[in-house]
């Protein structure tokens, strides 16, 4: 069997580490993610589950246990290396979008190549042809400011998708819509898991939303109490 | 990348007008103020310098004089010796001289004064004109770069001949012959030591600054122009075949310092002269005069470069301070670009970048201002110098021109200080973690 895309062992996160306020957030996580798979992540505030989404997303390191995304050990890696790995592996996208405003749609789907080691041949065709997809080509040339929540949302996943990443990392990504365009949001994240056959973990505190997806994690008070429909 | 970043950093500095104008204030007074005062600095350098070359700045004036009594007694019955042949400066001597001295001097301008007059026409009382008339040597008049308007220069075969042929001023000749033409004309002047006949050869343009001062007491029709014959011609006429010189110039070779050779020149005469108890050489320069003012201009340059490098460093840390306050506004930014993958050196170098820019566009602006009002000025100090030598007004072309050095060391320090103070904002950024950084609100 292939290696798992993420696979956690005993993964445990403290803050202030040595000092009398020490918190641990994290108690000892175990969790594999195979590919293909559309998990969601589902806790209430303060669940840890954020915490957990940033290491998975490799901008955060944990204190103890073990991470491997694609069978490389993230903690043993290099910031430079750890840079790579987000830009390469991970596509975010993020409840406030996150989009660079002074820069047009077109620019913003762009920046994960600016950002990558290798030259990419023909940034602007890819980039239009992923903004074709998330149906924002039309809205290339538009900055952030001049775009609805909706639409700001479907480039950063545009952006998210630009370097095929192993993983589309989504923390909360109808958070701040409305439910119509809530709903349009994630049918896109469906959409690429079926016909791309994506990875696709979602950071929710939203049960509702998190019954849409196939596999469903729990999380309370740093510990995974349930974790359902796992089995393909 | 490179590009990336210049771009990025243009839309940063331009979302943010009125505060990027006002970091870059520092830099662009820092910056203009150079260029202004090496602007007019050097316009008023290479007008001095060229007016002055073309009244004979390296070349060096020598003439034979006699020697003053030193005491009040020998004063009372003093007369001024009359000229013996030995008192004359020899051709050997120059050739001497010159064998001496090969690399400072390198040639002789001699002119010889044989006497001033008027040229009259008998049939009209009206027209008249005043010259005086020197002996010169060809190379001379071709060293003075006199502008031949009509006719030819002298040359080297009339002085070999001793050809009674002259060359006048175009003044003399609107004075005289008014409208028609006067090459070929023969004129006849009378003077103190007798009358003699020329053919005009050649017109040349009348230059005050050439000869001297204007005598502006005589109306303008009375003044007297110098009229060229050739040097041999001139010593013919005098009744002595003799070529020895009375007033010589001696050309300087164009690199040698004209203070050197000008004390070379005395200490070579001084030596010849020394068994002659009436008379000696002497020999002055107008370099020195040059000499100052370039030294006082290269001061106020020097004073006026360090303001600016005071008002940099100001600027600098205008920068700095903004480069901070943007840092921090663009937490979130700078967040962001890290979970795409940005590398910190990305990051800082984008910064860094930014930092750059921001004060190469005020160095810009600080130049073209620069350049703008030192040409203002440069016109400012033309009209006043203009006026304070009115009489060669014509002849003193100011000469406007921006520094090229000064230009070039004003965007090399401008992107200096761009790098020096926008490191450790630039730094700072790129030291962010990544999970603060984009968490931040």
């Amino acid at each position: 069997m292939s290696e798992s895309v993420i696979r956690m062992e005993n993964i445990v996160k403290r803050y202030y580490v040595g000092k009398p306020n020490e918190l641990e957030i994290l108690h000892g996580i175990s969790l594999s993610v195979e590919e293909g798979e559309f998990l969601s992540i589902v806790g209430e505030s303060g669940s840890g589950k954020s915490t957990l989404m940033n290491i998975i997303g490799v901008l955060d390191r944990q204190t103890e246990g073990d991470y491997y995304l694609e069978g490389q050990d993230v903690n043993s890696m290099t910031d430079e290396v750890r840079s790579a790995v987000r830009n390469r592996r991970i596509g975010f996208v993020f409840q406030n979008f996150n989009l660079l405003p002074r820069a047009n749609a077109l620019k913003n789907v762009m920046v994960p190549l600016m950002y990558g080691e290798e030259k990419v041949k023909d940034q602007k065709e890819r980039a239009m042809e992923m903004l074709k997809m998330v149906g924002m080509d039309e809205r290339a040339g538009h900055r952030p400011n001049e775009l609805s929540g909706g639409q700001k949302q479907r480039v950063a996943i545009a952006r998210a998708m630009i370097n095929d990443p192993a993983i589309i990392l989504a923390d909360e990504p109808t958070g701040a819509l409305d439910s119509k365009t809530g709903h349009l949001v994630m049918d896109l994240f469906h959409r690429l898991h079926e016909e791309q056959g994506k990875t696709i973990v979602l950071i929710t505190h939203s049960q509702e939303l998190a019954s849409e997806t196939q596999r469903i994690v729990t999380l309370l008070d740093g510990d995974i109490v349930n974790d359902k429909g796992g089995a393909r | 990348m490179f590009l990336e970043n210049i771009k990025e950093a243009f839309a940063s500095i331009l979302s943010n007008k009125m505060r990027s104008l006002l970091t870059m204030l520092g830099i662009i007074i820092g910056v203009s103020s150079v260029i202004i005062i090496t602007t007019i600095g050097g316009s008023i350098q290479s007008t001095l310098t060229a007016t002055l070359n073309s009244m004979g700045g390296n070349m060096i004036s020598a003439y034979v004089q006699a020697r003053y009594p030193e005491t009040d007694e020998e004063w009372a019955t003093w007369t001024y010796p009359d000229m013996r042949d030995e008192d004359y400066v020899s051709q050997e001597m120059i050739d001497g001289l010159m064998a001496a001295y090969p690399d400072e001097i390198t040639g002789i301008a001699a002119q010889n004064y044989l006497g001033s007059g008027q040229i009259k026409d008998d049939t009209d009382a009206d027209i008249y004109a005043n010259v005086s008339i020197n002996g010169i040597t060809p190379e001379y008049l071709d060293y003075m770069k006199l502008k031949i308007r009509k006719g030819r220069n002298l040359t080297s075969e009339d002085n070999k001949r001793k050809k009674r042929v002259c060359v006048v001023a175009d003044t003399m000749v609107k004075n005289y012959f008014g409208d028609r033409n006067p090459i070929g004309e023969q004129i006849s002047v009378a003077t103190e030591a007798g009358v003699f006949e020329f053919v005009i050869v050649g017109v040349y343009e009348y230059n005050p600054a050439l000869f001297g001062r204007v005598d502006v007491t005589v109306a303008e029709k009375d003044r007297s122009t110098e009229m060229m014959i050739p040097l041999q011609t001139c010593f013919r006429l005098q009744g002595n075949d003799q070529s020895g010189y009375e007033y010589f110039n001696l050309m300087v070779a164009p690199l040698a310092d004209v203070e050197k050779a000008t004390a070379d020149v005395l200490e070579y005469f001084n030596e010849i002269y020394a068994r002659n108890d009436k008379f000696n050489i002497y020999a002055y320069n107008m370099a020195s005069d040059m000499g100052m003012i370039n030294t006082v201009i290269n001061v106020i340059t020097i004073a006026v470069s360090g303001i600016a490098a005071i008002s940099l460093i100001v600027g600098g840390v205008g920068v700095m301070n903004i480069m901070l306050v943007s840092i921090t506004e663009r937490t979130r930014e700078i967040g962001v670009r890290m979970a795409l993958g940005a590398k910190r050196r990305i990051i800082r170098m984008q910064f860094v970048i930014e930092a750059i820019v921001l004060c190469l566009i005020g160095g810009i602006i600080g130049i073209l201002i620069g350049i703008g009002i030192g040409a203002l000025l440069g016109q400012v100090a033309g009209f006043v110098i203009q006026n304070m030598y009115a009489d060669y007004a014509n002849y003193i072309i100011m000469d406007i021109h921006p520094s090229v050095t000064a230009i070039g060391l004003s965007l090399f320090f401008s992107m200096l200080t761009g790098v020096f103070f926008g490191y450790y904002p630039a730094n700072k950024a790129s030291k962010m973690e990544v999970i603060d950084a984009l968490r931040y609100e």
